[in-house]
């Protein structure tokens, strides 16, 4: 075991990747609970936003602020419109035939992405933010303000979204639809548009994840887009519920991958963590399984 | 739901075969048999090794067709199944000097053990639950095998060295060493797959898991066990999954990681649903597309990006009107095509001009 001081700055990235996790977390939560969809291409958009701005920003020379503004709205934009395609004509089908549908989307992505944005040249890309020359040292630690920025987004994030389910009337709208579709559009709530509603937010969400990524883990779409993998692992234990406890998990999730870094014997294995923990969650959780008809099923 | 109108094949009288199985029998054989006499002789040697790729993926795909179609569970592990099959028979073919269809047994034997290891907890969830926990455990599987790597012949239980220089090639079978050979070896093996599936969705296993697809509840109430029918699904996906991974070890003679990523297994579901899970030739439409299509494209010097874009549009289109995949609406749409133009060669002579 190597000493504490080994750890010290894995914790820094470990909570900064964490909040990120729970960023993606509670977008997927949200949509998942508003329309029933899953939304498996929420990395990949994130992924085509941080290329666009990638490119605006080193090829055309645009200013930082109208890359990452570009990033943000092509995710929502694209989430949004394949909500509004997609969305009605699978609405009432099972959750798990909405979610591959997202699949096929990724896939539309990723493969224009990788058309686009060649890998085999070699060359890395990378898109920094000017957050990253900043920053200040707590007990010998350096810390970025990327990195606080990360942690920061996924607490205020967590928060806001909760009191914004709770508090607001489109939020309220939301919950409802989350208990039964049917009725809440009985009561007069314009179901269609809380649906594009929670799809933009999720894509906005998509996009600012997409941008803390690429900054703080690596600007590539195969990475970007197979990353959301890992931000299931918290909305699994969550049971696609519960936002408070996307949050925990995510941080949880972050922070362990991270500090295995230095365990020589486990190191290689980090990557794991996220699998690994939503397996044991989800079987420990599904224990007392009740066989229901309904659609909402879990 | 066309899906729901699948026959459930009820214990069937003996009686005579009708006229369309014995067409369907009859063209079954003629292509079986020109695949396997015919194609290796007319086909260059680039293309032999994709159609022996087109018929290990078209195990892959059956197995997954099965989960997916027959028994209503969605895999999003198929590639990580697949690794394992072809690990564990890397390792036999190092280690031993046993025939190979003896190897190719006991990998598919060593990935129904793991597989059922998997399956045991993961079939406590169900639908979409169920779907993510094989994404994760796939997940998984991928991390450690980029950590063990896949044997190269040095020792001990891993049989990987990496200061190795000279990596000797995965042995084939001494009758199949030539590639064409290796082709029809493969399809002798994917036929045996096939019938071996065939031979569990007619009869009483195969009636269980139409029942468990339609309703759960129902095949509850109806007497079946439904965890017991379920995990014999996945047993057997996993063992010819396991069996395939086998074929594709003395296919291809080296083994790395990287050939396995878990975006393989997403892959693999888009083109199983692509090709159709109601029929077993839905399995060789989708390792055509999964395999033969990117050879071809690559040949022509077209980005493969361009089949990753079309799979995906194919996926939202079963998705949202064509569940039964392209098995089931090519024939559909060729017999609409020739009666549309029977009907107008009939009208022609009859000097009707519109």
């Amino acid at each position: 075991m190597p000493p504490w001081v080994d750890f010290e700055p894995f914790i820094v990235s470990g909570l900064a990747l964490g909040g990120v996790y729970a960023l993606s977390g509670v977008g997927l939560v949200v949509l998942y609970r508003a329309t029933g969809v899953l939304y498996l291409a929420f990395g990949a958009v994130g992924a085509l936003g941080a290329l666009i701005a990638w490119s605006l920003i080193t090829r055309a020379g645009a200013p930082g602020w109208a890359g990452w503004l570009a990033c943000v709205a092509v995710a929502g934009a694209v989430t949004l419109a394949y909500g509004l395609l997609f969305g009605p004509a699978l609405a009432r089908r099972d959750p798990l035939i909405k979610a591959v549908a997202t699949i096929g989307l990724t896939l539309i992505l990723y493969g224009v992405m990788d058309l686009l944005w060649t890998t085999s040249g070699g060359q890395a890309r990378s898109l920094t933010l000017p957050t990253d020359n900043g920053g200040f040292t707590v007990a010998q630690i350096q810390v970025t303000w990327t990195q606080v920025i990360a942690l920061a987004a996924g607490v205020v994030l967590t928060v806001g979204t909760g009191a914004f389910l709770r508090l607001t009337k489109l939020g309220t709208a939301m919950r409802a639809m989350a208990n039964d579709r049917d009725i809440t559009a009985t009561l007069g709530v314009p179901v269609r548009k809380v649906e594009a509603a929670a799809w933009l937010g999720c894509g906005i969400l998509g996009g600012i994840a997409g941008l803390l990524l690429a900054d703080l883990v690596a600007l590539d779409a195969t990475t970007l887009t197979f990353l959301v993998i890992s931000s299931l692992a918290a909305v699994l234990i969550a049971r696609l519920r519960s936002i408070t406890v996307t949050f925990v998990a995510a941080i949880v999730i972050g922070l362990l991958h991270d500090l295995l870094t230095p365990i020589a014997s486990l190191t290689s294995y980090r990557d794991m963590t996220p699998f690994v923990i939503a397996a044991i969650g989800l079987l420990v959780l599904s224990r007392h399984q009740v066989m229901t008809q309904s659609r909402e099923e879990a | 739901m066309r899906a729901t109108l699948e026959r459930a094949s009820p214990a069937r009288i003996a009686r005579r075969p009708t006229r369309p199985q014995l067409i369907k029998v009859g063209i079954t054989t003629v292509l079986l048999l020109f695949a396997f006499f015919a194609l290796p002789e007319l086909l260059s040697l680039y293309y032999v090794d994709t159609m022996t790729q087109v018929a290990v993926y078209s195990i892959v795909t059956l197995a997954l067709g099965l989960l997916v179609g027959r028994v209503g569970l969605y895999s999003l592990g198929q590639a990580a199944v697949l690794a394992i099959g072809a690990w564990a028979a890397a390792r036999l073919l190092f280690a031993t000097t046993q025939p190979y269809p003896l190897v190719l047994l006991e990998a598919g034997l060593i990935t129904m053990l793991a597989g059922l290891l998997i399956g045991l907890p993961a079939l406590r969830l169900r639908g979409l639950y169920l779907a993510l926990i094989t994404l994760m455990l796939a997940g998984s599987i991928t991390v450690v095998l980029a950590t063990v790597n896949f044997p190269n012949g040095g020792h001990g239980f891993l049989g990987y060295n990496g200061g190795l220089l000279h990596i000797p090639p995965i042995r084939r079978p001494s009758i199949a060493a030539s590639d064409p050979a290796y082709f029809r070896y493969s399809m002798v093996v994917a036929v045996l797959m096939f019938a071996l599936v065939l031979a569990h969705i007619k009869t009483r296993p195969g009636r269980a898991w139409a029942a468990i697809r339609q309703s759960e509840p129902a095949a509850l109430a109806a007497g079946i066990n439904i965890w017991f029918y379920k995990l014999w699904a996945f047993a057997l996906a996993s063992f010819i999954t396991g069996v395939a991974g086998g074929v594709l070890a003395g296919a291809i003679h080296y083994l790395y990681s990287i050939n396995f990523p878990t975006q393989d297994s997403i892959t693999l579901l888009a083109v199983t649903l692509m090709g159709g899970v109601f029929s077993l030739w839905g399995a060789v439409v989708a390792a055509l597309l999964y395999q033969f299509l990117p050879a071809l494209l690559n040949n022509w010097g077209v980005s493969a990006d361009w089949l990753i874009i079309l799979f995906g549009v194919g996926v939202l289109q079963v998705l949202t009107t064509a569940p039964a995949g392209l098995a089931d609406q090519v024939p559909r749409d060729l017999a609409r095509l020739g009666r549309f133009l029977g009907r107008r060669l009939r009208r022609r002579p009859g000097g009707d001009a519109e």
